[in-house]
């Protein structure tokens, strides 16, 4: 960026007479339970929020070359630049030096009380114009701004104002004034009871805005709306010279094109403002001692400020650490124990002792440099060929575009890059290009379209991937399904019916959304959604939050209020064409009868988000039977002799080798009204094997089937148990035992749990898990949870007013039996 | 030749973690990267000796050559172990050899079954083992008997049951437990029973693939099919792998599309298919409308590889290792790290060194009363990034395949497949929307979330309906996320000379002549020069030989003898006509410019003084 530009300084004058105490009532976001809330503010306090909000994009912006001060009229005191020299200008105080503006400058703004006098606001243009004029004196090429928030409700002095409109005309300083409740046309507000002065003071500030270049008068409210828009920080991009080659000129100047091009950004990624880490400080005082001395050492200090928490922004510093992998280090153990014992759990190593180089598979290639010697490239974009534009596959499109331009001070380079993007367009051609953006530096490839504008030709080029780039994964087809046989399958659950796609296909122009958006200039509807108004909602919102918590002393009573309605308007389908789809979206919904395949047990997992592929394996071993509907797929063993083929098993069934059962059957809902469908339900069961118990608290709340759902839960643990992989569902499974017991007691299924399920499901458990070695685990957690999970006793029944034939001590014994005392 | 194929072949990629690296700049500010464990894969090679893989036969690259198929796969093992090294240098690779009456005397391959022999055993890559099994390939090369000679054939095939044993024992040795574990099966034997054929052979077959498959080992076969000997993966190896899980999906329970059938000349071209396991990035849910929801999953078939970062080593006496970097949060102030538990979000304030703050406490700090709080805690600013959506995709409606402009882009684009495993039906439901979509010629727009922690963006769902067999045009969606506002630059120049129709004409005689008939951009013409370069250096250091930057080819270069040979006198043409044309000439009125003229056709010729001069 050059210097200067866009470099800004702008003096807020903030009126602070006695009348800006008047007070109002403003609408707050929600609380809880949308109870509206309101506050109640000064008119000061609400003019300064548009002086705040003005310098909180400042502050988050950070320029050095955005600033600002801050002068008072109104003031009982005066200490302003024109009356120190001339003296006059009553009333007007320098509040704020210009300056790159800080958290502090908002809270020394938020301490301004209205004063006891009033102030002219045309004496404080005056000041305000001078106090900018001298900081802008050595600052040539910056602008400079003047806003000035009042209620214009003092008195004026207009004599000189035409005067001091040429001045400020002649600084080419730009002029907003703000009003509390100005009458606004645009916004058809006008104030109701509004006094002579004010009017009188309306009608003056209008036609003194209006006689200054790039200066307004508005009202408040309509200001405030405008700046808590969205606002885009706008970055120009910078021309960067290159050279568009095709052919060899340097070999065959006459045979080949050679354009000098100026490339510019045309996308470029935004991305949200990074949040920095802040951690508490802990006190240093610490011990009494220190206590004691605190006093003396703050003996300036409030109260309040004692008891604050210094919160410091923490920085990222990076450690080096050897983690010798625990395979290398097998052999070695026996000797390095003692030696390296430090370095086995991560020594931390000082950077001065590392040596840069690459990994080969597990060798070690040293590389001093960081890099290799790079490949000789020349600055470039070389044409490679052309080729019909409708064959460019966009899904290719690596990143961010660029604008290829002639050189704008050549009208013959202009005239020969105008040419070849014309006859590209004429031709609906791309060209293939490889391009080099300075000598050196790694070559791309990528593609180049002819752009015409209005009134200039130029070319957009997008990058394309290397053989490298592209991922290679096989697919099947989603239509062209075989058997094992190779034979092609018409009918099958994954295969639409002819029913299907025409409910598809009347959603599909339902939902369409070509001439829903807003009228274009000639009154034509364009789509709806337009990239050019669509505002990264991320951005907008962290923006938003980072402001109001830098203004705010508590975050728990000032509520950060709801996101722009500018984030979130293209959030939803446009409720006209949402309800021209509903009916089919409901034909729809019926006609695919999609089900959701029970979950299966959450269980901790690091990264989930980042780690998707990790289920991918489990997906296969049990979620594999999903898809099948048919009830007589239950019907096969669940449990089989060694269950070695358990996981691939429910596979046979979803063979397609007699798809034409399951293809009709499928779209139809199932027969059974009550039970929804659970394809890992065993037939005759009314608990599914997926979510055990959820079916089972499901059942119990039904209330009129609790000997059986106690039966069938009993059943699941065991058949969840005995197979393989059970592993991850172990605690739902005690935590189905125990849910299991609970009811048992509770709904007077005492005997039930003491005789089938317990002595059934818990002996039967041991002996599953004393033959699989893997479910040793599974018996250790049951017998951790004993007290939980224990023969219902005679006294522990009666407390819920059951019965039990089980005497404490009788049971004591069985538990010591199971080992569960002697060894747990 | 041999200088060309080697450096084709080394085209390489950098560590494939960056595929499954989704914008991994969006979570770097709340997630602690150091946790993130990387998923290993180990390849199993499996290689037939029978007979007819030993026959030898005429090499097609190499004239008065002779090779035989187990040379051939051996030498695009070793081409895929190179590959490797880069793709996933953590990578365990192994191979093994069956129907050789070779026995391993001792070490991982002594106890496995008779008829397989483990050349070498499951172990990360490293230049060591690759230099070894070139030397095997020259050598065999030099001497076409020494492969029938070191591993000789046993007389008839060995049980398939066997092999899978095998293989299993040897996996179960060598690979780590998590690691993504793959057979690479390779033969071109289409019934390995036809000696001795027992329905006991087929079942043992079965079963013991079935325990590969339960230790987490898939089996992905390459069979090799030539014109006097087709191969026919019906007779018996369907029956018997079309169980098999493959890594991945749901789809593969109909023939599993991992079968390879393939020329020997193309197995190495088939292995770079599989040479990485296909992984999902995301699984979420796609609401097409209310209550009217599937299951979906994303995938990236794009995205820039990168060279890998160079790593620190420290050297321990007896060799080299890496060094881990950990990153911490320091309050330097203090110089004392931060307790996870207590770290907030927030901003600077802009301070400056006049605040009375500053000068208390140092630069970055805010005094905040206790008990109260002005910063946010990781969830709210997840909850702030997301605007509080779910993760999935929604439909918000469906335009005309035109809307979507060439320059709306801004990132790579996703492929999306559907998935059954959370919502049944959503198959047929996804296939039934793409048909309709690609009948229509529509686009759709969705708002979609992939992840937690990722931001919102609006994409553009563009269907792709690729019936064929094998990867080229699958089936499914392209998600392309299109540009925000805040992403859109203005166009800098707003005014320009254009061209005349003369001269268009004589530019579009030029271009017609050098357009690919049918063509487009071909991404697999185009190694990425700069990564091969430095990966043959690699390369080249690891094996202790001299690298030449003179052998090494640029494939992306464009062919200029060939453009002048087709277009030159076009070109020319063009050029005379520009020279002549009126806004050419025109001069722009600048102040101040002193730039050169431009084109060397005109420093060249030297006779447009008008240019010479300067604008």
């Amino acid at each position: 960026m050059p210097p200067g530009a866009g470099s800004t300084a702008t003096v807020f004058l903030v009126d602070v007479s006695q009348s800006m105490g008047a007070t109002r009532t403003l609408d707050l976001p929600s609380g809880p339970n949308d109870r509206p809330r309101t506050k109640q503010v000064t008119h000061l306090q609400w003019s300064l929020q548009f002086a705040m909000l003005k310098i909180q994009e400042m502050i988050f912006n950070g320029r050095k070359t955005d600033q600002c001060g801050v002068v008072l009229f109104g003031t009982e005191e005066t200490d302003n630049v024109v009356n120190r020299t001339d003296g006059g200008y009553d009333n007007i105080s320098e509040f704020l030096p210009i300056a790159q503006p800080s958290a502090d400058t908002l809270s020394k703004l938020a301490t301004l009380q209205p004063s006891n006098v009033s102030g002219d606001p045309v004496d404080a243009l005056v000041v305000g114009a001078e106090t900018l004029n001298n900081y802008l004196r050595t600052k040539r090429s910056w602008t400079g701004k003047i806003v000035l928030l009042t209620d214009g409700e003092s008195p004026i002095h207009i004599e000189k104002w035409e005067l001091i409109a040429r001045k400020l005309t002649s600084f080419n300083f730009r002029i907003t004034i703000i009003g509390v409740d100005f009458d606004d046309d645009e916004i058809d507000f006008h104030e109701e009871g509004k006094s002579h002065i004010k009017r009188e003071n309306e009608s003056f500030y209008r036609k003194f805005t209006a006689v200054i270049p790039n200066s307004v008068a508005g009202t408040l409210s309509f200001a405030l709306d405008e700046v808590r828009k969205p606002d885009m920080k706008e970055t120009r991009s910078a021309l960067m010279a290159n050279v568009l080659r095709l052919g060899d000129p340097a070999n065959n100047p006459l045979e080949a094109v050679e354009i000098m091009v100026k490339t510019s950004k045309c996308t470029a990624l935004s991305r949200p403002k990074a949040w920095k880490r802040f951690a508490p400080r802990e006190n240093i005082p610490s011990d009494g001692m220190d206590v004691d001395l605190a006093p003396t050492r703050d003996r300036d200090r409030s109260e309040n400020e004692v008891s604050k928490i210094v919160w410091a922004e923490l920085r990222m510093r990076t450690e080096f650490h050897v983690d010798r992998d625990e395979q290398e280090e097998e052999d070695e153990r026996g000797d390095n124990m003692d030696v390296d014992g430090v370095k086995k759990s991560g020594a931390k190593v000082e950077k001065e002792q590392l040596v840069r180089g690459y990994k080969y598979g597990s060798s070690y290639v040293p590389c001093p440099d960081g890099q290799f010697a790079k490949l000789s490239t020349h600055m470039g974009i070389s044409i490679c060929g052309f080729f019909n534009a409708d064959n460019f596959r966009r899904e290719l499109s690596m990143g961010e575009l660029q604008y290829v331009w002639a050189d704008p001070r050549s009208p013959l380079q202009q005239v020969a890059l105008s040419s070849l993007v014309a006859a590209m367009d004429k031709l609906n051609m791309y060209a293939i290009t490889r391009w080099v953006s300075k000598d050196m530096s790694e070559p791309k490839m990528g593609v180049l379209a002819p752009c015409r504008f209005q009134k200039v030709d130029c070319f957009l080029w997008v990058q394309m991937p290397f053989a490298d780039d592209v991922r290679k994964y096989t697919f099947s087809p989603l239509q062209k399904l075989l058997n094992r046989k190779g034979e092609r399958v018409t009918t099958h659950p994954y295969l639409p019916t002819y029913e299907q796609r025409e409910a598809m296909d009347r959603f599909v122009d339902a939902m369409d959304l070509t001439g829903e958006g807003e009228k274009d200039n000639d009154g034509n509807r364009s789509p709806w959604y337009d990239t050019r108004l669509s505002y990264n909602p991320a951005i907008h919102r962290m923006k938003q939050a980072l402001f109001h918590s830098a203004l705010v002393d508590d975050l728990a009573v000032d509520l950060l209020p709801p996101p722009h309605p500018e984030l979130t308007k293209y959030f939803e389908t446009p409720k006209k064409v949402v309800t021209r789809a509903k009916e089919v979206a409901d034909e729809c919904t019926t006609a695919f009868a999609i089900k959701q395949v029970p979950k299966k047990v959450a269980r901790p997992r690091k990264n989930d988000h980042r780690r998707v592929q990790d289920d991918d394996d489990e997906v296969l071993l049990l979620d594999r039977v999903a898809p099948q509907t048919s009830p007589t797929a239950a019907k096969r063993p669940i449990h089989r002799k060694g269950d070695d083929s358990s996981e691939t098993e429910p596979e046979s069934d979803v063979d397609i080798r007699a798809p034409s059962s399951k293809g009709t059957k499928l779209p139809t809902p199932s027969p059974e009204p009550r039970i929804v469908t659970d394809p890992q339900r065993a037939p005759g069961r009314i608990i599914g094997m997926a979510a055990p118990l959820a079916d089972f608290k499901n059942n119990i709340s039904q209330g009129d089937v609790v000997s059986k759902a106690v039966e069938d839960l009993g059943w699941v643990v065991k058949e969840v148990v005995s197979r393989p992989f059970s592993g991850r569902r172990h605690t739902e499974m005690i935590e189905c035992l125990i849910e299991l017991r609970e009811v048992c007691l509770q709904e007077d299924e005492i005997d039930a749990w003491n005789r089938y399920c317990y002595v059934s499901t818990i002996w039967l458990l041991k002996a599953v898990c004393a033959k699989e070695p893997g479910n040793s685990a599974f018996w250790n957690e049951v017998k951790k949870q004993q007290t939980n999970l224990g023969l219902i006793t005679a006294s522990e029944a009666a407390r819920h007013g059951g019965k039990s034939n089980f005497l404490d001590s009788l049971a004591e014994e069985v538990r010591c039996c199971l080992g569960g005392r002697s060894i747990g | 030749m041999r200088g060309i194929r080697v450096s084709r072949l080394t085209v390489i990629m950098a560590s494939y973690d960056d595929w499954n690296r989704l914008d991994e700049e969006e979570d770097e500010e709340i997630q602690d990267t150091s946790a993130f464990e990387r998923k290993h894969d180990v390849i199993l090679f499996a290689i037939d000796c029978s007979p007819s893989m030993l026959a030898s036969r005429e090499d097609p690259n190499y004239e008065n050559t002779k090779t035989s198929h187990l040379l051939s796969a051996l030498d695009a093992v070793v081409q895929v172990e190179k590959r490797k090294v880069v793709v996933g240098p953590y990578d365990s690779v192994g191979i093994m050899l069956y129907n050789t009456t070779r026995k391993n005397d001792n070490g991982q391959g002594s106890e496995i079954k008779k008829g397989t022999y483990v050349y070498q055993p499951m172990s990360t890559i490293n230049a060591t083992r690759i230099l070894d099994l070139n030397q095997l390939i020259d050598e065999a090369r030099e001497d076409p008997g020494l492969l029938s000679g070191d591993y000789p054939s046993t007389d008839k095939h060995i049980p398939v049951g066997d092999l899978f044993t095998s293989c299993n024992w040897v996996l179960r040795d060598g690979a780590p437990k998590s690691a993504t574990k793959r057979v690479f099966l390779i033969t071109d034997n289409d019934d390995p029973l036809v000696d001795s054929r027992n329905p006991q052979l087929v079942t043992s077959a079965r079963t013991t693939l079935s325990d590969l498959l339960q230790a987490g080992v898939s089996v992905e076969p390459f069979f090799i099919s030539a014109d006097d000997k087709p191969f026919n993966q019906h007779k018996f190896w369907t029956s018997v792998l079309v169980s098999e899980p493959s890594t991945d999906d749901e789809d593969e329970k109909f023939l599993p599309n991992a079968i390879s059938i393939t020329r020997i000349d193309d197995l190495l071209e088939q292995m770079r298919f599989h040479e990485v396991p296909k992984r999902a990035l995301f699984s979420i849910p796609f609401e097409l409308a209310p209550g009217l929801v599937i299951s979906i999953k994303g995938y990236g078939l794009v995205t820039e590889q990168k060279k890998g970062a160079y790593k620190y080593f420290v050297d321990l006496g007896d060799k080299m290792e890496v060094v881990e970097s950990r990153t911490t949060h320091v309050d330097e102030g203090r110089e004392s790290e931060a307790g996870k538990g207590s770290v907030l979000f927030g901003m600077t304030l802009g301070e400056t060194v006049e605040d009375e703050d500053i000068q208390e406490h140092g630069f970055g700090t805010r005094p905040v009363r206790a008990g109260r709080r002005v910063f946010y805690t990781a969830e709210e600013v997840r909850s702030l990034r997301t605007l509080d959506l779910e993760p999935g995709l929604k439909l918000l409606g469906f335009k005309d395949r035109s809307e979507l402009a060439f320059e709306d882009n801004v990132r790579h684009s996703l492929f999306i497949y559907p998935d059954e495993g959370t919502y049944a039906g959503s198959r047929r439901t996804f296939t039934a929307l793409l048909s309709s979509m690609i009948k229509k010629g529509k686009i759709a727009l969705v708002r979609a979330l992939t992840r937690r922690n990722a931001s919102p963006s609006f994409c553009v769902l563009l269907p792709q309906e690729g019936e064929d067999e094998g990867w080229a045009e699958p089936s499914g969606f392209h998600l392309i996320p299109l540009p925000f506002a805040d992403d859109i630059r203005a166009a800098p120049i707003e005014a320009g000379f254009r061209a005349g129709k003369e001269l268009i004409d004589a530019a579009k005689s030029f271009i017609s002549k050098l357009a690919l008939r049918n063509g487009t951009y071909p991404p697999d013409s185009y190694p990425n020069p700069a990564l091969a370069f430095h990966y043959a250096q690699l390369e080249a250091t690891a094996f202790r030989e001299e690298f030449d930057p003179a052998l090494f080819e640029d494939h992306t270069l464009p062919k200029n003898d060939t453009i002048r040979k087709k277009a030159g006198p076009l070109i020319k043409e063009w050029m005379d006509l520009l020279q002549n044309d009126e806004s050419a000439r025109a001069v722009i009125v600048q102040t101040g410019s002193k730039r050169k003229p431009v084109s060397s056709y005109f420093e060249y010729c030297d006779h447009d003084k008008q240019w010479s001069g300067g604008g």
